[in-house]
């Protein structure tokens, strides 16, 4: 892969944050919420983030957008270390790389109307008549306040009819609009500044079901005419499915298995995907009552003490003994083998074609348990707490 | 628990029959009207319009719904816990014989937690913070079945054991903030299950969970009315789960039903124009990835009153004319292979699909 | 695009609330709606909005000279002169007309209570904002000050800062408003750090808004609406305060002001025969104490984003 595909590179990133300890005792271990996480997000394409609450994605996406300071590790934007960018480089790098929020009642001011919402990012970048492409444009005569003004209103309704509202929502206030209007509105002030990379953060699970496919398709509509990259996160894997080319699951901080295209959800490798994906309930009576549901016991560990060598070990219905918890599995990719498909769904039948390449899973027994050598047995109940 | 578990393995087999048994529960005509004063006037809103469904026993009722469609405040009715003010309810809800919606405050306290048990969305603001959960179990069960404090606490294990609560002698001892969501949602399950209900009510028992957790809570609600028999009322919006769990389905919209269907029919062969819609609309992690997704266009807020015309028209890609009537009924699917008891209401039922 | 289709042409029927060309409703109006339905707040309003007449209309509603004694006016050590038609409320103590000293004495709270809440506020906001912008070590050291400030009886401060200033209104004004600046830091130190921490402020500064923007215009303002309720409720103490410092010989020193405080100091002695000229001012102190913090009851009410729909 060649630098100039990929837009977000991201090695080895660390976010801790401090423990909090006994009243005597001052701080606990650090919670490692990220532990060492690799991404490569290619230009244009669309990586899905996946894993459950606390497995530390969310973190991810704002360490790599900065709004949470990273611990350790490496965050390279179009060939900027966003890690090294003083306060004010960064701040006009925030251009090019926006945020969309789960839950967009909470990240609407609720004090200010959709007018001034959305014009709000063009004036902190100085976006003007002259120039929509520079920021604070010197040289050369300033536009008239007015003619900026009108400029802005004009990008204000431009940038709705882009989300599909109409421009006479610009004079409304958040609360005014259903849940799927206010994510329309969070989406558009995300991209009022033309930035190049959006994190998605759970883009629409906090709205209504029959909402979200408008909203799915609407980040795909606009990916497409604007050349988006966007980076989703999302614990639905079905959403995540049908908006990446490329997938990432996470577990207690760390990237467990990461594919390309359908080869991830054909044929799930790590034991996690495998369970997690057994879980989720499809919307077909038929599927359902022939599903064979990987069952895993306990909760997830704490984050300011994951277990040691393969952190799933203590839920793993595969677990082998004292390698996987010895050793922690370094995220290798796997080469496409026949037998290796078809652990997935059933009714999945397309086995991945095409290159395996860029398939890759951080377990010691991915292959065993892909050819049914290993099967997954009851594992006692481990209490975490 | 085993570890692999066919997901419907103890369902009925073959496509689901109503079963003959009497209902449990009958909800027969149930209207809930908000009255709220504004200014000088007064407006209502009528939360809930003319809903009837049966549960029966060792079978699940769903009661599946988006925003606004009025399944929570159907549950709140049934079990008396809308505001005691500023709201109407009609109809009845036979429980057993008894109507719950005109027994008396005591009588329906007393069914309550006995024969007719709640399981909430939000696990942490339905336990109580400062008391142990085991206290909070052996509570319900002393109150109900008057047994002492040393059986009762002896039941609380049990319960605790029964709902997968690994080393349940400690865990009765700590306070629910100690416990993770998954766990605090078996205390809910293990509290409504202290005096062997004959009826639950779920309310999105685990919408607050993560999918691995759920798919344990799921297993666990089940298996309970498999093997013990009990009703189980399940209100959600997730279709997954629908179809994983429940044997019939009603779907509500703007406060009324729009479809009432066995399972297997209702996936099979959706009439309602919502229910298909939904159907088509939600992304799916099994079968081949569509281009695009084909979503209901508008928002649960765009309604018209079921008074002048079906409330879904505004959203339907079928809405004409002959949907702006006020008198719609809920009349069984004259479409050929309908299953009985297939009810819908819409004058453009939406076409059976030949697999 | 397919977003927002518009409705398929047989449902030409009422759409439920959208955008449609309408000016939207803002938080502050939708608070000023729900206020205008509030019996409470319009008790509190009435009640505020009277005070504020009687004050501003002093010259117009009295027709004496406030703290002048009338030649001849009859008071005796055991008696004052009841009503009658030149002095409805009769004479008090020391023989200036009752009504008088009332009506200027609202002045003379409003005065004193405006300008000592708007101090204190004033203060209180500046060390507050210092805090809750910065945080850090600027937050601790801020803190610390402020919880020094607390820890003084605010009555002590009166009295230090009287025997500083000497008995003036300036000094009384200076000891009520030291001893609210504490209050108002505090306050929205707290509102503000939890606003900092929502997700409308990570939103502002993933847009690469600077952070003296996203301070000023989002943290700020949304952090002000406990503020300015407390600010109506302080305004109600500071009227009582104002009067517990006359009583105590610590207000203004100038016998001539009138003041309900003092009035009721020189009721002291005539309680028993002529109980009316306690129980007037003091029904004044009450009733606007009352008045300002019904009002802002129903502001905390009104501005609760919970109570918005």
């Amino acid at each position: 892969m060649s630098d100039d595909e990929v837009l977000l590179r991201v090695r080895g990133l660390q976010v801790h944050y401090p423990g909090r300890g006994g009243l005597l005792r001052g701080g606990g271990p650090p919670v490692r919420a990220v532990d060492g996480v690799d991404l490569d997000v290619r230009r244009g394409e669309t990586l899905g983030l996946v894993g459950e609450s606390g497995c530390g994605k969310s973190t991810l996406g704002r360490a790599v957008l900065r709004l949470t300071e990273p611990t350790a590790g490496e965050v390279v934007f179009d060939g900027t270390d966003v890690r090294a960018l003083p306060r004010e480089p960064l701040r006009l790098l925030r251009r090019r790389m926006q945020m969309v929020f789960q839950d967009p009642m909470a990240s609407l001011d609720p004090r200010q109307s959709v007018q001034s919402l959305l014009a709000e990012p063009l004036v902190a970048h100085g976006l003007g008549p002259r120039d929509s492409e520079g920021g604070t444009g010197a040289g050369g005569p300033r536009p008239s306040r007015r003619a900026v003004t009108g400029w802005r209103e004009a990008r204000v309704r431009e940038l709705l009819e882009l989300v599909g509202l109409p421009g006479s929502a610009a004079g409304r206030y958040p609360h005014e609009f259903s849940g799927g209007q206010r994510q329309r509105i969070g989406i558009a002030r995300a991209l009022a500044v033309e930035p190049d990379l959006v994190v998605a953060d759970e883009p629409v699970s906090a709205l209504d079901v029959s909402v979200q496919a408008q909203v799915v398709n609407l980040l795909e509509d606009l990916q497409e005419r604007l050349g988006l990259t966007y980076v989703v996160i999302a614990h639905d894997l079905a959403v995540v499915r049908h908006i990446s080319d490329a997938v990432a699951v996470m577990y207690l901080g760390t990237v467990v298995e990461q594919g390309r295209g359908d080869a991830l959800y054909t044929a799930p490798l790590h034991p996690y995907t495998i369970a997690l994906m057994s879980a989720i309930p499809v919307p077909d009576p038929v599927v359902e009552d022939a599903r064979q549901r990987v069952l895993l016991s306990g909760d997830l560990p704490s984050p300011a003490a994951p277990p040691s060598g393969c952190r799933f070990h203590t839920r793993c219905p595969f677990r082998q003994a004292t390698r996987c918890h010895d050793e922690v599995p370094l995220l290798r990719e796997i080469p496409l083998r026949p037998g290796l498909a078809g652990s997935g769904l059933a009714g999945a039948g397309a086995t991945g074609a095409g290159s395996a390449s860029g398939h890759a899973v951080a377990c010691h027994w991915a292959e065993e348990v892909a050819s049914g050598q290993l099967s997954p047995r009851q594992v006692e109940a481990t209490a975490a707490s | 628990m085993s570890a692999v578990a066919p997901a419907g393995a103890a369902g009925p087999a073959g496509p689901a029959t109503p079963s003959a048994e009497p209902p449990l529960l009958s909800v027969q005509d149930l209207s809930v009207t908000f009255t709220a004063r504004r200014g000088s006037g007064r407006s209502e809103v009528r939360a809930v319009d003319g809903v009837s469904f049966d549960v029966r026993p060792g079978r699940v009722m769903a009661l599946v719904g988006e925003s606004g469609s009025g399944k929570s405040v159907t549950s709140l009715a049934l079990t008396g816990l809308l505001p005691a003010r500023g709201n109407r309810v009609e109809g009845r809800a036979l429980f057993a014989g008894e109507d719950l919606l005109t027994v008396p405050r005591a009588r329906l306290a007393d069914l309550r937690g006995r024969e007719l048990a709640m399981v909430f969305q939000d696990p942490m603001s339905s336990l109580n913070p400062v008391v142990p959960v085991g206290l909070q179990i052996t509570e319900v069960v002393r109150r109900h079945t008057g047994a002492g404090r040393a059986a009762a606490k002896e039941r609380a294990v049990e319960l605790l054991g029964r709902v997968g609560i690994p080393d349940p002698r400690r865990r009765v001892r700590e306070f629910p903030h100690q416990l993770s969501g998954g766990m605090r949602q078996r205390v809910m399950i293990a509290i409504a299950l202290a005096c062997d209900p004959r009826l639950v009510i779920a309310d999105e028992p685990t919408t607050a969970l993560d999918v691995t957790i759920q798919a344990q809570v799921i297993d666990l609600l089940s298996t309970l009315v498999r093997e013990q028999g009990t009703a189980m009322l399940l209100i959600t919006h997730d279709l997954g789960v629908v179809a994983g769990v429940c044997d019939d389905v009603t779907v509500m919209y703007a406060g009324r039903v729009v479809e009432q269907a066995p399972r297997r029919e209702l996936f099979a062969r959706p009439r309602h124009r919502y229910t298909a819609g939904l159907l088509a609309s939600v992304p799916r992690l099994d079968g081949p990835r569509p281009e695009r997704l084909t979503p209901i266009p508008g928002t649960p807020r765009d309604v018209v009153a079921w008074s002048e015309a079906c409330a879904f028209a505004p959203r339907c890609t079928a809405g004409d004319d002959a949907c702006r009537r006020g008198d719609l009924v809920l009349a069984p699917d004259a479409g050929a292979g309908a299953a009985p008891g297939h009810l819908v209401r819409c004058v453009h039922p939406a076409p059976v699909e030949q697999p | 695009m397919t977003a927002v289709l518009p409705p398929p042409a047989a449902a030409g029927a009422p759409s439920a609330p959208g955008p449609v060309d309408e000016p939207g409703v803002s938080l502050v109006r939708g608070a000023w709606r729900r206020l205008r339905r509030d019996p409470t707040a319009i008790v509190g309003a009435v009640l505020v909005a009277a005070f504020l007449l009687v004050a501003l209309a002093a010259p117009l509603l009295a027709g004496y000279e406030p703290g002048r004694a009338l030649p001849g006016n009859g008071v005796t050590p055991s008696s004052v002169p009841g009503p009658s038609p030149e002095h409805p409320l009769g004479l008090d103590a020391s023989g200036v007309d009752l009504l008088t000293q009332l009506v200027y004495g609202a002045r003379q709270s409003l005065v004193i209570g405006v300008v000592s809440t708007s101090l204190g506020l004033a203060a209180g906001m500046a060390l507050g904002v210092l805090a809750g912008a910065f945080g850090g070590w600027v937050d601790v050291a801020v803190m610390r000050v402020v919880d020094i400030m607390l820890s003084i009886p605010s009555l002590l401060l009166a009295v230090s800062i009287a025997a500083l200033l000497g008995q003036s209104p300036i000094s009384v004004m200076l000891a009520i408003a030291a001893a609210q600046v504490p209050i108002f830091a505090r306050l929205l130190r707290g509102s503000m750090l939890a606003q900092r921490g929502s997700d409308y402020v990570l939103a502002a500064s993933s847009l690469g808004l600077r952070h003296r923007t996203v301070v000023m215009s989002h943290v700020l303002p949304n952090s002000l609406g406990p503020v300015i309720v407390q600010a109506t409720l302080v305004l109600g103490t500071a009227i009582i305060e104002v009067a517990a410092l006359s009583y105590l010989g610590l207000g203004d020193g100038n016998p001539a002001t009138a003041e309900w405080g003092r009035l009721l100091v020189r009721a002291q002695a005539r309680l028993q025969s002529d109980p009316h000229l306690a129980l007037l001012p003091g029904a004044c102190i009450a009733v606007t104490a009352l008045g300002f913090t019904l009002l802002g009851e129903s502001l905390r009410e009104a501005l609760d984003p919970k109570g918005r729909r």
